[in-house]
């Protein structure tokens, strides 16, 4: 029986899913161990979008990026932040380790400028990665980055809201964030390159208020007197 | 010494018709607007000749181009063509409106003959598209009067050039027209019949004046002049006739003026970083930009390729008559550290000047940022940020950072809904009474409903307000 097995795997007209395909395709590992795991240690794909789907700002979403912005604000390399919806905070990234020389904020105003500014970023040799949040994009233009992103074999990673879920997108690797119970970040994979989508995990996010999980339970009981009726 | 004259017989025309492909006639007109003065070679095909009354020319070619004569226009054309000059020969003077004299005798050495500094010349005249009538002479009137003729030729041999001198009929010899008519009448018409007469009997029979404009001629007298020197800046206008309209036509002439600033800083070996075009239009204040890159450059394709971003965003107000290109500011280059003798890889240092001159010349110099903390307690007060310059400073931290959330709003928020779960706090951040920003606030960590954990205060008027993001 195993004899037959094996002649079968030997074929190479028998497709196995489940299994990696090793391709040797460029990336740089997330830093989160768990995620790490569950990308087969490929983590953020370079010269490749990638998508963050989440629908309000504050549950870690830049805790994900943190280990990947620290290691390449300390190399040569520029991180882009392309129409922040909020302000970056100097201090926090600081406090964080980030080199704030190597990071850029470019706020541009039409949509054409968009896509023109993450294009030349995307194709510039001095660019590690870039962080942009697009809002509505058409199938066209994530094919046009996508192409640029190949051009400058750069990290790419857009933060969309997640009803484009459904869109179809020509990104590489796309993450569906939540916010869970105890601060920490549901990341569900919806897409990935070379191997099946659908794995979920959780990544404690609590430190990034300076909480442990031990504190959770010990919730302060709040001066809430007036807006609590 | 030996000089070279050039004498530019119709440079304004050469001017504008070299900013445009596709000219039709035109004319140059005097002053006061009657006569032409100088006609394109198309202008000729039709009739129309120097000298002509304008009523005629215009009735010969309907759709005539006309451009009024402007002596500080000429000068200023002038001066350019000795930008260039002054490449190939030191010892430069102005002859207003119309000539250049370059001495010569010296670069014989250095180009090897006469001949060879004359070829130089006459290929950069035709680089730079230019009709010029060479002359030589051993003194500067000499070279003036036969380059004028549009007989010179390449020589320095004295006996042949002066016996070209000597056939030059009194009018062509510039004396002014009282002498010209009383040396007429003494039989005499040209040149050499003047150099034969005694000197004492010249300067008693017609003037003193007119005697040292002889000896001046022949050698004998000194004819001092004033060197011109090259401004330390670079300026270069174009005249349009007609008007441009459409700013992808104001590239084409700025191809070539920018590669004549490539070719002018190479030669310095310097770099630039801002240039300024100033479009002038026909009843409007002129429109000036300033096209800056972020590092030194020197690249004549770099630069066009940031007007051309410009123009995309600067929609043209009204037709351009006139475009004019100044660089003021000059550096000194570095060498180029990354890069390899084979040039293989590109500079990192290079890239990023390319691409935030590109970023800002789209999206404004404002559209590009760095951040960077300030010694302030206030939230709101405690970052910066400023514009992207070519060195970054290295910032630097100094005392312990309290916990800080990565997003900061634009401006306090309301609180709308009590959050489910409340965390560290209160953090008292009070200040700001020394310069009217007073600030009281205790800010706390909380959980929202929607699973954001926010950065909330309290301030002193029991209001609450969210502040930031733990993003």
């Amino acid at each position: 029986m195993s004899e037959i097995l094996n002649t079968l795997m030997q074929d190479s007209r028998i497709w196995r899913g489940r299994r990696p395909v090793h391709s040797p395709q460029p990336a740089e590992p997330t830093g989160h161990q768990v995620l790490d795991n569950h990308l087969d240690g490929i983590g953020w794909p370079r010269g490749a979008l990638s998508e963050c789907l989440l629908d309000s700002p504050g549950i870690g979403e830049l805790h994900l990026l943190l280990p990947l912005m620290h290691r390449l604000s300390h190399t040569d390399k520029k991180i882009f932040w392309l129409n922040p919806p909020n302000i970056p905070y100097a201090p926090a990234l600081l406090r964080k380790g980030v080199n704030l020389d190597q990071v850029i904020i470019v706020h541009a105003d039409t949509k054409n400028d968009f896509l023109w500014t993450l294009e030349n970023c995307l194709r510039s040799s001095v660019t590690g990665l870039v962080m942009a949040w697009p809002g509505r994009l058409a199938p066209r233009d994530t094919r046009r980055l996508q192409l640029a992103a190949e051009a400058g074999n750069n990290l790419c990673v857009l933060f969309r809201e997640r009803c484009y879920a459904q869109q179809h997108s020509s990104a590489a690797l796309r993450l569906e964030l939540e916010p869970g119970e105890h601060q920490e970040l549901n990341v569900s994979v919806l897409r990935r390159r070379g191997s099946w989508a659908g794995q979920h995990c959780s990544l404690s996010m609590a430190n990034r208020a300076g909480l442990s999980v031990y504190e959770v339970s010990h919730v302060i009981q709040g001066p809430w007197p007036a807006l609590a009726r | 010494m030996l000089w070279l004259y050039l004498h530019f017989p119709h440079l304004l025309l050469d001017h504008i018709r070299r900013s445009r492909a596709d000219v039709g006639a035109l004319v140059i007109i005097e002053n006061s607007g009657q006569i032409v003065l100088q006609a394109c070679p198309k202008a000729r095909d039709y009739g129309v000749y120097a000298g002509m009354r304008l009523k005629t020319a215009i009735n010969l070619v309907p759709e005539l181009g006309i451009v009024r004569s402007d002596h500080q226009q000429e000068a200023r054309v002038l001066e350019e063509q000795a930008r260039w000059l002054y490449r190939y020969a030191a010892h430069i003077i102005l002859v207003a409106p119309d000539g250049l004299l370059a001495e010569v005798s010296s670069l014989q050495r250095l180009y090897g003959g006469l001949s060879a500094v004359w070829q130089a010349v006459k290929q950069a005249l035709g680089e730079h598209q230019l009709t010029a009538w060479p002359g030589f002479g051993y003194t500067p009137l000499a070279a003036r009067l036969i380059a004028r003729t549009g007989k010179g030729e390449c020589t320095s041999d004295k006996g042949r050039l002066f016996c070209a001198l000597g056939q030059i009929s009194l009018p062509d010899a510039e004396f002014d027209a009282r002498t010209c008519t009383r040396l007429q009448r003494l039989g005499l018409n040209t040149l050499k019949e003047v150099f034969d007469l005694p000197a004492a009997e010249l300067a008693r029979r017609l003037s003193p004046e007119t005697l040292s404009y002889v000896q001046k001629i022949q050698g004998t007298r000194a004819d001092p002049r004033l060197p011109w020197q090259p401004p330390h800046y670079f300026r270069q206008q174009v005249d349009f006739i007609p008007e441009v309209e459409k700013s992808q036509g104001l590239l084409f002439p700025l191809q070539r003026i920018l590669s004549e600033l490539e070719q002018d800083l190479c030669w310095r070996q310097q770099s630039t970083d801002s240039l300024l075009l100033v479009l002038s239009h026909r009843n409007q204040e002129p429109t000036r930009l300033r096209i800056r890159s972020s590092g030194p450059e020197h690249r004549a394709h770099l630069f066009l390729d940031l007007i051309s971003l410009r123009f995309e965003q600067h929609i043209l107000q009204a037709p351009v008559t006139s475009l004019a290109l100044t660089v003021r500011r000059f550096l000194e280059r570095e060498p180029s550290a990354g890069r390899d003798l084979l040039g293989g890889h590109q500079d990192p240092d290079e890239a990023w000047h390319t691409l935030i001159s590109r970023l800002q010349s789209r999206l404004g110099e404002s559209a590009v940022q760095q951040l960077s903390p300030q010694a302030d307690h206030r939230p709101e007060k405690a970052w910066s940020a400023f514009q992207v310059q070519g060195k970054s400073q290295p910032t630097t931290v100094s005392g312990q950072l309290s916990l800080r959330p990565m997003w900061l709003l634009k401006g306090p928020q309301p609180l709308l809904e009590p959050p489910k779960a409340w965390f560290t706090g209160p953090e008292r951040i009070s200040g700001g009474w020394w310069d009217g920003h007073r600030v009281q606030r205790d800010y706390y960590i909380a959980q929202l409903n929607s699973g954001q954990l926010a950065w909330v205060f309290r301030d002193v008027r029991d209001g609450w307000f969210i502040h930031g993001w733990f993003g």
